[in-house]
């Protein structure tokens, strides 16, 4: 089969990705078969609640990449955040086109373009993990115990981490 | 499809003693493609991109991707300088290359001098991974896949003509319309008439060497090369409003291009805008393709964005496949379905709440699984639970 613009491109970030990945990231395309779907693994950062654990999380690229940006979704629950959808949806605002701002808030220049890459999307989210942005909640309970029952939020997080561990 | 790792890109230099290459790598490459500039662009907020690259980021988005200013197809000027530096990058790549590996295997093997032969051998064996790719591969990057002899003669061969062509420059009889008078003493030096009077006094009548030839460096040449490749330029496409066309008029037009004019109108709109950022693009081309070329790459683009579409095994399509690897499947996400389990028993049976999910999977077997949550047999004969309303 023919590969598309779209594919090369994300085998050019697939090699660098994983010739020199960075710390704590993880990530590639689950078959060779389908450059469009892939799976990453980000450790939490350290110094935040989010420290010790590994959240896997599943991107989807779009035909027209990089034109538009992937999604990205945190498998097997337990990421407690103000910016992820309680189903596990990431929402950061570099995932989101410059045209389509459904909140109102987010400066063009923190959106997708497309020279961004998987490598940034996945760094955006350690950072994103450890200062959530809750002018967007995504998860409104969690935007709300971490404003105003900043200790709950952290154990929570922490037992979150514990029990995705299996501990 | 080609291996990811048979692309060439910069990482390749990290494990060499010319790691300091990779960063130059970088920047010689186009940050949408993520490959070799390929007939490199500037926009006019002074950015660098491939023609077809930038040309379909406008189309889309009417901005540049790197600082988000508004910008016009029209806009674009050609980078010469920056095509001169691939070029001449890409001709040293595979040489530095394995010249670069060859030092970081002796230098793996402790630099000693009589283990020489292994990494020749391993060089060898290199070689023929990339052989195979090209022919595997005719289409991927050809500075790669050919081996350094080969293509230091290619090399040659390609800058033969230009030194013929830079040998017009001491023919007598070829006068280029400059402006300049030459010597009439035959010293074969032009100048501006005003200076001529100071330089007759001086001068000898004697030729004064030929200045040393660019051409064996590569030099860039544009107003040669234009001269040589666009005797029968390619005019570029005009943007068509297509509101203002009716789809009788739009099919027409299609036809005259010859182009395919099938399809719903949203993708005839898509078509004629791919059509055209590729055509234009290969106006930008120093060797523009020939049209059928183009057409080929139209039918790429039909394939994997446009309207010919071969279903594309998704994710979710993956799983109801009937050679889906049920196995692997199940022993990579043994985890998941493990926490998923757990969560799902927490909710039904108080009890268990203070059991470990490790102990859970053991034991799943005799639980009868909660109302609520779905039930999918694996291929490892176990039900597993999904539990849609999981935290």
């Amino acid at each position: 089969m023919a590969s598309s613009v779209a594919q090369k491109r994300l085998f050019h970030e697939y090699k660098n990705l994983s010739t020199n990945p960075p710390e704590g990231i993880t990530a590639g395309p689950v078959s060779e078969d389908d450059m469009f779907y892939w799976e990453a693994l980000i450790e939490g950062p350290g110094d935040t609640p989010f420290e010790g654990g590994v959240f896997a999380a599943e991107l989807k690229f779009p035909k027209d990449y990089p034109l538009s940006p992937p999604t990205m979704k945190f498998v097997g629950g337990g990421v407690w955040h103000p910016n992820v959808y309680p189903n596990g949806t990431v929402c950061i605002s570099i995932l989101h086109p410059p045209g389509d701002d459904p909140n109102h808030y987010e400066h063009a220049s923190e959106r997708w373009s497309p020279i961004q890459s998987v490598e940034k999307i996945l760094i955006s989210v350690m950072s994103m993990l450890a200062e959530p942005n809750d002018e967007s909640p995504a998860n409104v309970e969690a935007a709300k115990m971490w404003r105003e029952r900043r200790p709950e939020y952290e154990q929570k997080v922490r037992d979150e981490v514990r029990k995705g561990l299996g501990l | 499809m080609a291996e990811p790792f048979d692309i060439p890109d910069s990482t390749d230099w990290l494990n060499t003693p010319l790691l300091l290459l990779a960063p130059l790598e970088n920047s010689l490459r186009c940050q949408i493609c993520k490959d070799f500039f390929d007939n490199p662009v500037l926009t006019s907020c002074s950015h660098t991109f491939c023609s077809l690259c930038i040309r379909r980021c406008l189309s889309n988005e009417g901005r540049c991707p790197t600082c988000r200013l508004q910008d016009q197809e029209l806009k674009l000027r050609r980078n010469w300088i920056v095509q001169e530096l691939v070029e001449q990058f890409q001709n040293a790549r595979e040489p530095m290359l394995s010249l670069a590996r060859k030092e970081a295997a002796r230098l793996t093997n402790g630099g000693d001098d009589i283990q020489q032969p292994a990494p020749k051998k391993r060089r060898v064996g290199f070689l023929d991974q990339d052989e195979e790719a090209e022919a595997a591969d005719p289409g991927s990057q050809r500075m790669r896949t050919r081996s350094r002899g080969v293509k230091v003669e290619v090399a040659m061969q390609e800058e033969e003509p230009e030194v013929i062509e830079d040998s017009q420059d001491d023919d007598e009889d070829f006068v280029p319309e400059d402006g300049l008078f030459s010597c009439p003493l035959g010293c074969g030096r032009r100048m501006k008439e005003a200076v001529m009077f100071t330089h007759l006094d001086v001068c000898t009548g004697q030729k004064a060497p030929s200045p040393a030839k660019p051409a064996t460096f590569g030099s860039l040449q544009p107003q040669r090369h234009a001269t040589q490749n666009f005797i029968d330029p390619p005019e570029r496409l005009p943007a068509i409003n297509y509101s203002l066309l009716k789809d009788g008029q739009l099919k027409k037009k299609f036809r005259e291009l010859g182009i395919p004019d099938w399809g719903s109108r949203a993708l005839l709109q898509r078509r004629h805008t791919e059509w055209m950022n590729l055509w234009n693009a290969n106006c930008d081309s120093r060797n523009p393709k020939p049209k059928r070329e183009l057409l080929n790459e139209l039918k790429i683009w039909e394939k994997t964005q446009g309207g010919a579409q071969t279903p594309f095994a998704s994710a979710a399509d993956e799983i109801t496949r009937k050679d889906f690897d049920r196995e692997k499947w199940s022993s990579s996400h043994d985890d998941d379905f493990k926490r998923l389990i757990a969560n799902a028993r927490k909710k039904s049976d108080a009890q268990i709440r203070s059991t470990i999910p490790g102990a859970l999977a053991a034991s799943e077997d005799n639980v009868p699984a909660p109302a609520g949550p779905i039930e999918i047999p694996m291929g490892n004969g176990d039900p597993v639970v999904i539990d849609s309303d999981g935290p």
